[in-house]
């Protein structure tokens, strides 16, 4: 990382121990990441890499999913080119560190805000992209119906996850008696899940719904696994930039709040061209009303809503392609719908 | 050359006298090393402070929060009891490798060197394709090839209702107490008595007539014996507590966690390997006159090894052995890899439930460099006992 870091240049605490470098010019008052993102040309995101529809190296290669887009969505915002994106593949136990280590300039890969995360982590979490709940899976011949039917058995988790805490509360209130087996990554623990060396696999349940709508055929296709009905915790899904970089942290959330208000618009990658007469539209996409083009003082460029639209979509075309009915996972909105469809998804006004 | 002369009467200048620049550079190199800690230091406090980290130890009274699988830890205990139970898992399997990887390397190492082809080449095979592996790979080998690929519980194997074999773990049968452990406590400890007694009185007897001691069928037969007695007269306090297949887990007897089997194995088969090539070096390091002269006096084959050349290959294979168990204890951190909840795996585990990375790791290094230390303490106190007086 250490020669991106120099060209901070005119950070002014970088002066009395001579260690700019690992602070990754994310300091107070200094450069923010912001105008270091913009020099740079590239946004380096750090993501999940074994997630069907969430984050998961796609066919052609190329990194794929829900939190993939929302990398684009941040690049088409601040550069303007929702390519220029370096994706570094990140596991549960390594994501904070690359973040506060300044190895990546933001986290998008399925991380839950929580409390203890927001206080010692060093880390501001943003708008939440994705509203969803710890969930169980097991194999559908095993018969299992209610977390309770689980007494004895061994349950599979991913270390180092809030689904590893949750389990462990879960199941110690209601005094049900069961093993865990938390393993680092998804492809070991998919091969102890195959094995039947444990008979139960926790995750949040839309990585769930990824995992088994990708089950392979050998292995008796998505029929074979069943997702208990039980929904064991909350857990908000989104973005995380490192603490104290205000700037950042706010073209980030705005980048994000643009898909959901673009929804709300009805604006979509293909009428978003077309241009509106509704001034609030006008606005929201940097065309000149009375003049100048609205400046919100966010230092992102004038049509930052536009690039976002046209090259990546609106949040619901974002949430079809990935995880929605129309895809593999076949997720319901639900929660995730607009607030003025019901859901949760809500973007502050754009004025 | 007359100079010369003049120049030997007369005491350097300082920063020509060696005794000053010695120290000199001595106390500079100190001065940079220190200063270089403090730098690194500061580096870290004051880095975590901007980044507005905790840069103490207190997260270790924390509640840690996860379970451990296959140890009484409870979620609610402080983060620095669940360090303690990864340091025992850790040296669960440091010291049964160690064992294992001795016992196999021994018999392997002395297997290179025999006269017979077929045991030679196999010992060969045995040791270039192990050595030669990354002990990683072996690992995962173990665990996602073999260990986890035994029939899932439901079709568990069972052998005369001693042994259940599945992927949920091997099961052996294992004592169970009853009660009146006291009473054969003392039993026992009469036993450990007498066979001291014995093999003195053995050892005595052959220095002073020349018979055959016999001394470890002299104290095994007289300990077990008394500790056949005290078992039936205390009540028979322990029983034979066989295993038992459940639906989805089995219950009683010594269950040995896939993970930890798989661990065990392969640290134990990689290290073995290299411990087999000491030993075949320690043998071929014996002057060849000692086997010689062996041969000479009348002793057979087997004698010839156990009394001549083995004590001596010993001694030499003491310190690059110890090496071995050092590397085992330090490799049983990739345990972290098969989900062995050993130090390392405890520690990254915390880190990603917010424990702070930096201090952690800290807390880490010394878990094994107390680890090693302890290891060499005991190594070292072996091989000085072993080496031959005045060969200091």
């Amino acid at each position: 990382m250490g020669d991106d870091d120099d060209n901070g240049g005119n950070g002014d605490a970088s002066g009395d121990t001579g260690s700019a470098e690992a602070g990754g010019g994310g300091g107070q008052g200094g450069g923010s990441l912001l105008q270091e993102v913009q020099d740079r040309g590239t946004l380096r995101c750090g993501v999940n890499d074994a997630v069907p529809g969430f984050g998961f190296t796609g066919e052609g290669g190329e990194p794929e999913g829900f939190d993939i887009d929302f990398c684009k969505v941040i690049a088409a915002a601040v550069l303007g080119d929702a390519d220029a994106v370096e994706y570094t593949p990140l596991s549960a136990e390594q994501r904070f560190t690359a973040l506060q280590s300044g190895e990546i300039d933001v986290l998008s890969r399925n991380t839950t805000y929580t409390a203890s995360r927001d206080g010692t982590e060093g880390a501001r979490f943003l708008h939440t992209t994705f509203y969803d709940g710890q969930g169980m899976m097991v194999r559908t011949e095993s018969g299992h119906q209610t977390l309770e039917d689980l007494a004895g058995e061994t349950i599979c988790v991913l270390s180092g996850t809030t689904t590893e805490l949750n389990l462990e509360s879960q199941f110690q209130a209601r005094g049900i008696d069961y093993t865990p087996l938390a393993f680092e990554d998804n492809e070991p623990l998919q091969a102890a899940f195959v094995e039947e060396r444990c008979g139960a696999w926790t995750s949040d349940k839309s990585q769930l719904a990824g995992i088994r709508s990708n089950w392979p055929e050998g292995q008796g296709g998505p029929e074979a696994l069943t997702i208990l009905d039980e929904t064991m915790s909350k857990e908000p899904l989104g973005p995380v930039v490192r603490d104290g970089d205000d700037d950042w942290a706010d073209a980030v959330n705005w980048a994000i709040y643009a898909t959901i208000q673009a929804e709300e618009f009805g604006l979509t990658s293909d009428n978003v061209g077309q241009g509106s007469d509704d001034p609030e539209i006008q606005r929201f996409l940097g065309e000149a009303v009375e003049g100048e083009p609205f400046d919100a003082g966010l230092g992102l460029p004038d049509d930052f809503a536009v690039q976002v639209v046209t090259q990546v979509g609106n949040y619901g075309e974002i949430y079809d392609r990935n995880v929605g009915p129309g895809s593999a996972l076949e997720l319901p909105r639900d929660f995730n719908a607009l607030w003025t469809d019901g859901g949760l998804q809500f973007a502050p006004p754009y004025r | 050359m007359t100079a010369a002369t003049h120049t030997t009467t007369r005491r350097p200048p300082f920063w020509r006298n060696i005794r000053v620049l010695r120290w000199t550079f001595q106390l500079v190199f100190l001065a940079a090393v220190v200063l270089f800690l403090l730098f690194l230091y500061s580096n870290v406090t004051y880095n975590l402070d901007r980044a507005g980290l905790p840069t103490g130890f207190s997260y270790l009274e924390q509640p840690a929060g996860f379970a451990i699988p296959d140890s009484d830890f409870r979620s609610s205990q402080a983060l620095w009891e669940a360090l303690l139970v990864g340091v025992q898992n850790t040296i669960k399997v440091a010291l049964l490798g160690i064992v294992l990887a001795t016992i196999i390397g021994v018999v392997v190492g002395v297997s290179r060197l025999s006269s017979n082809w077929l045991v030679r080449r196999a010992a060969a095979l045995y040791v270039e394709t192990f050595r030669n592996i990354p002990v990683l790979l072996i690992i995962i080998f173990w665990y996602l090839g073999v260990v986890i690929r035994l029939p899932p519980i439901r079709e568990g194997v069972e052998l005369l209702d001693m042994l259940a074999i599945s992927n949920r773990g091997i099961v052996v049968p294992w004592f169970d107490k009853v009660g009146g452990a006291a009473l054969f406590g003392i039993f026992a400890l009469v036993g450990f008595a007498v066979a001291a007694g014995a093999w003195i009185w053995r050892t005595r007897r052959f220095d002073q007539t020349g018979q055959p001691h016999r001394r470890v069928l002299w104290s095994l037969g007289a300990l077990l014996l008394i500790l056949a007695i005290g078992f039936v007269l205390s009540g028979r306090p322990w029983t034979l507590d066989t295993p038992e297949t459940g639906e989805l887990s089995t219950s009683g007897g010594f269950r040995l966690a896939p993970e930890y089997a798989a661990l065990l194995i392969a640290l134990a088969l990689y290290t073995a390997s290299h411990i087999a090539e000491i030993v075949r070096g320690s043998i071929l390091a014996v002057p060849r006159g000692q086997g010689e002269a062996a041969d000479a006096v009348g002793l057979s084959g087997f004698q010839r090894l156990r009394f001549v050349v083995l004590p001596q290959a010993f001694r030499i294979s003491v310190p690059p052995i110890s090496n071995q168990y050092l590397n085992l204890t330090k490799n049983s951190s990739l345990g972290v890899a098969i989900s062995y909840y050993e130090a390392t795996k405890v520690t990254q585990v915390s880190i990603a439930q917010s424990a702070p990375a930096v201090q952690a790791i800290l807390v880490l290094m010394g878990i094994y460099l107390v680890l090693s230390l302890s290891i060499a303490a005991v190594t070292n106190l072996f091989n000085r006992r072993l080496t031959l007086k005045g060969r200091r």
